[in-house]
């Protein structure tokens, strides 16, 4: 326990510096995916035959071991080793949890409530904006939360294509055997980890709309 | 006005067409029930006149303009609609659900504040009480008082309603109807009506469509329809009680009888027969000290009763201190009453006061008319 200490003090800024590159591959890769598949999700609401093969695409991505997509990405020319590899499989996986959770939480929203505005003259864009993702939005952030959680934990794994994260602490220690460097890397990975997941958990709550919680007992 | 011109409408993937050849008028400030079996294009007919549904053909008009020249919205935002689900925004208070049109054609917040509150009054809830809860926390009467009041935001001249008040229990249904009544007979709306409901339909439609398999059976006035059911289909879903279900379209009111009986007091009760003969009249009314009614009593008692002290008559006109009825009340209501104290008179109240009597003989004489036998 000392000597894991003494390491990760020793080595303080280097970890440090692997930690905010690992946020920095988070960060990107969760931006990209928000930009991309939260309207890809909303899209596919509105088209079933659409949804099924976005859905059927994702879940295949899905189902690709990650070592195995990175190593694959690293052979294409403009891709290569580091950051584009990496961001890009990353984007591809939070494609599944995301865009299934924007897609279902559209979907369950109550049908007579979507009827009831569409009668009253509600356009579909107004329906979208007031009733839908309001409605949608504790369903379709749990996605997001999932996404992030997954994300830290996959972006390790591009330390083996060459990004210079915490994975590399793993990655090196295995190679070296070195104790106390697979365990800082594996300890702050999960601490990041279970950080986001209880940040992002408060959030989730808050984003339930007042209505929802209440009851007629209270 | 609605008219609605040899509509069609045949949903995709189907041969058998939802609504056939439909043609029917439904007047300015008339309330048209269209009633049927599940399944019978009732509520496709309603959906296709706010464009929730195209028809495959024929045209709908409103006031003589074809509905497919307004752009859909703002044809929705100008008619009430109102869903037996009700479709609340879970998320938005009642205040936000019912300013959800007057919101649509902009209207300052002032304004809607006033509005939601007017309404919130008139469908019978209290505005500060109500205004600011969550559709979750109302009752199911509640809501769809809401509902009603959601509706009615803007003001509409025409109203859609589909089983609006079918998801509540009968006695609060019941309530629901009744209150609805008051306000058109107000309101005087244009309003479309769905139900599978007959008892329903005879209670709130001036008109009544019958529909069956998508094709219109019979259109008429209820009294219409009950007096004269145009086949056997229609005479089975009005059931056996038809003559019956006639009684409820009138009022004991309206057939009252205001000076064919005898009053009498307690003291005169020995001289009762000599009255009657005087008065002509086959029934009294015994009244106590402060002149309220207490008992009933018809010349059939009387004489099988036989020779009796006026202590006995006055025993056999309190045992039908209850033989009263309100004016307010319908006919089938004035015959159960009738069967319950096995008696063929009831005497007619406006609140305390007596106003006549009515007998099983005219009620009767009413169906007869009606029937026009």
């Amino acid at each position: 326990m000392s000597n894991l200490l003494k390491y990760m003090v020793e080595n303080a800024s280097i970890i440090l510096d692997y930690a905010s590159t690992h946020f920095s591959l988070i960060f990107s890769a969760v931006a990209i995916s928000l930009v991309l598949w939260i309207p890809l999700g909303i899209l596919i609401s509105r088209n079933e035959r659409l949804a099924s093969i976005v859905l059927g695409i994702a879940n295949t991505i899905f189902c690709i071991p990650s070592l195995a997509l990175f190593s694959v990405f690293v052979t294409i020319p403009f891709l290569g080793l580091g950051r584009p590899s990496s961001l890009l499989a990353l984007v591809l996986y939070a494609m599944m949890p995301m865009v299934i959770n924007v897609y279902q939480g559209i979907k369950v929203v109550d049908k007579s409530v979507i009827e009831a505005a569409k009668g009253m003259g509600m356009n579909s864009r107004r329906i979208l904006r007031e009733i839908q993702l309001p409605l949608a939005a504790p369903v379709m952030f749990a996605g997001i939360r999932i996404t992030v959680v997954m994300a830290t934990g996959i972006a390790a794994i591009a330390a083996y294509i060459g990004e210079r994260n915490l994975g590399r602490l793993i990655t090196e220690g295995l190679t070296r055997y070195h104790v106390e460097m697979i365990l800082s890397g594996a300890i702050l990975i999960a601490l990041i980890a279970i950080l986001f997941d209880n940040v992002l958990g408060a959030v989730e709550r808050m984003l339930v709309p007042k209505g929802l919680k209440v009851s007629r007992s209270k | 006005m609605i008219e609605l011109r040899d509509v069609t409408k045949i949903y995709p993937g189907q041969t058998v067409p939802a609504v056939k050849d439909l043609t029917l008028k439904i007047e300015e400030g008339e309330t048209c029930v269209f009633v049927g079996p599940s399944g019978c294009g009732k509520s496709t007919i309603l959906r296709m006149i706010n464009r929730m549904i195209e028809q495959t053909s024929g045209t709908i008009l409103i006031n003589n303009k074809d509905i497919r020249e307004t752009d859909p919205d703002r044809l929705r935002m100008g008619i009430g609609y109102v869903i037996q689900q009700i479709g609340l925004l879970p998320h938005r208070t009642i205040a936000e659900n019912i300013a959800i049109v007057p919101r649509l054609y902009g209207w300052d917040k002032e304004r809607i504040r006033k509005r939601v509150d007017e309404l919130l009054e008139l469908v019978g809830l209290d505005p500060d009480e109500t205004r600011a809860k969550y559709p979750a926390q109302l009752s199911g009467g509640q809501m769809q008082r809401v509902g009603v009041a959601r509706a009615m935001a803007a003001d509409p001249p025409i109203m859609l309603m589909d089983e609006p008040f079918g998801a509540v229990d009968p006695i609060v249904r019941g309530h629901l109807q009744d209150e609805f009544l008051k306000l058109q007979r107000e309101m005087k709306k244009t309003i479309c009506f769905v139900t599978h409901d007959i008892n329903e339909a005879i209670k709130m439609g001036d008109k009544i469509a019958i529909f069956e398999k998508g094709q219109l059976v019979q259109h008429g006035t209820p009294q219409e329809i009950l007096s004269n059911p145009k086949n056997e289909f229609v005479r089975t879903f009005i059931g056996y009680d038809r003559v019956v279900k006639m009684l409820t379209l009138f009022q004991v009111r309206s057939i009252t009888k205001k000076n064919s009986y005898s009053i009498i007091r307690e003291n005169e009760l020995a001289n009762i027969r000599q009255k009657m003969d005087d008065e002509q009249s086959t029934v009294c009314i015994l009244m106590n000290e402060s002149t309220r009614p207490c008992g009933l009593i018809t010349r059939d008692d009387l004489e099988k009763a036989g020779e009796v002290g006026p202590e006995k008559i006055k025993e056999i006109a309190c045992s039908r201190k209850d033989a009263f009825i309100d004016g307010d009340l319908l006919l089938n209501d004035a015959l159960s009453l009738m069967l319950e104290w096995n008696c063929d008179c009831l005497g007619v109240l406006d609140g305390a006061e007596l106003i006549g009597v009515i007998s099983l003989n005219d009620i009767r004489e009413c169906v007869r008319r009606k029937e026009g036998a």
